[in-house]
């Protein structure tokens, strides 16, 4: 395993902020997609489309988004990996994206793939940008929680 | 426009937001949540625009529909982003990444007049003729990439260390002993 000392991403300290950039463009991409078909079953933004052929078509791009996180994430992570790992807002962030990420690709999906409507489409596109404004927070946190 | 800065932070809301734990990285949160959604937004109007997502789609349709909720986004982002500049006003003005991203977003502004009339607003003839034109793939392309920009220079505003030295101890010396 990697430790902080014998890390080489450590080496320069240019490689982090990359990493972080990446991290955060891929974030963007991959909630921006996910929020735009959450926003569809709230009934809002691009309504004269189905829900359907909205979630199939920004689909590669939420993968692109995702690919982006689940590379340059785990390389920030080995670079302190007792920081993070002890670290609440880290934890928690990991839970919610795990919650996030299984939610998206099972109830969500389905959801979204019938095409529904109505109150229980919204309760479904409602809880999934939750899910993920939780993992944003916990992200965000993890800088504000390291020095107590 | 330093005197400006350091009057901007000395007000109630600007001083609350530096010296309390929570609100800081509760708005912080809010603004990349928003963020998020906007890019989304942004996103897919580009990509349609340049024939690469979504050519299902009208072009008019996805830009006329999104008009609306990217300019509620766009407010909700600029006043999170507005709370959280005021509360480090001082500081951000020594900050290199800071002015970055302000000159990236007066560029957008600039690109947005450029374009509106040629691209955004004859989105229906491109759907008429059948063909995108190359000004329309270049506005998309140039808005992609300037909004790239603002969210790595974003980032970067986080990495400038404030000049301690420079900023006024005695005004607030609780935001120095922190040094954040």
């Amino acid at each position: 395993m990697f430790l902080a000392e014998t890390n080489p991403l450590n080496d320069s300290a240019l490689i982090f902020p990359a990493l972080e950039c990446f991290h955060i463009v891929g974030f963007a991409i991959c909630v921006g997609t996910i929020g735009l078909v959450d926003l569809r079953l709230l009934g809002v933004g691009l309504n004269r489309q189905k829900t359907a052929e909205l979630a199939q078509d920004v689909a590669p791009w939420t993968l692109v988004g995702l690919a982006l996180i689940l590379l340059s994430g785990p390389l920030m992570f080995s670079s302190d990996p007792d920081m993070y790992y002890l670290n609440p807002s880290f934890q928690i962030k990991m839970v919610c994206f795990a919650l996030a990420l299984i939610y998206n690709y099972t109830i969500r999906r389905r959801v979204a793939l019938r095409g529904g409507t109505g109150a229980g489409a919204k309760v479904v596109g409602a809880v999934s940008l939750l899910l993920w404004i939780s993992v944003i927070f916990g992200g965000i946190f993890i800088a504000f929680t390291g020095q107590m | 426009m330093l005197t400006f800065a350091q009057w901007v932070q000395l007000t109630g809301v600007a001083t609350a937001i530096r010296e309390l734990w929570l609100p800081y990285p509760i708005i912080l949160s809010l603004h990349l949540s928003f963020i998020a959604l906007a890019a989304g937004m942004i996103l897919v109007t580009n990509l349609r625009l340049l024939g690469i997502a979504m050519r299902k789609w009208p072009v008019a349709d996805v830009i006329d529909q999104l008009r609306w909720p990217k300019r509620i986004v766009f407010l909700l982002i600029i006043t999170c982003g507005l709370l959280l500049a005021s509360s480090k006003a001082e500081e951000y003005y020594y900050n290199v990444f800071f002015w970055t991203k302000m000159s990236l977003l007066g560029l957008i502004a600039v690109h947005g007049l450029a374009f509106r009339g040629s691209v955004y607003q004859k989105a229906a003839e491109f759907d008429r003729a059948g063909r995108i034109p190359g000004k329309a793939k270049l506005a998309a392309a140039l808005s992609l990439v300037l909004w790239i920009g603002v969210a790595i220079a974003g980032r970067g505003i986080g990495y400038i260390e404030p000049p301690l030295d420079k900023l006024h101890a005695e005004l607030h010396p609780v935001s120095i002993e922190q040094g954040r």
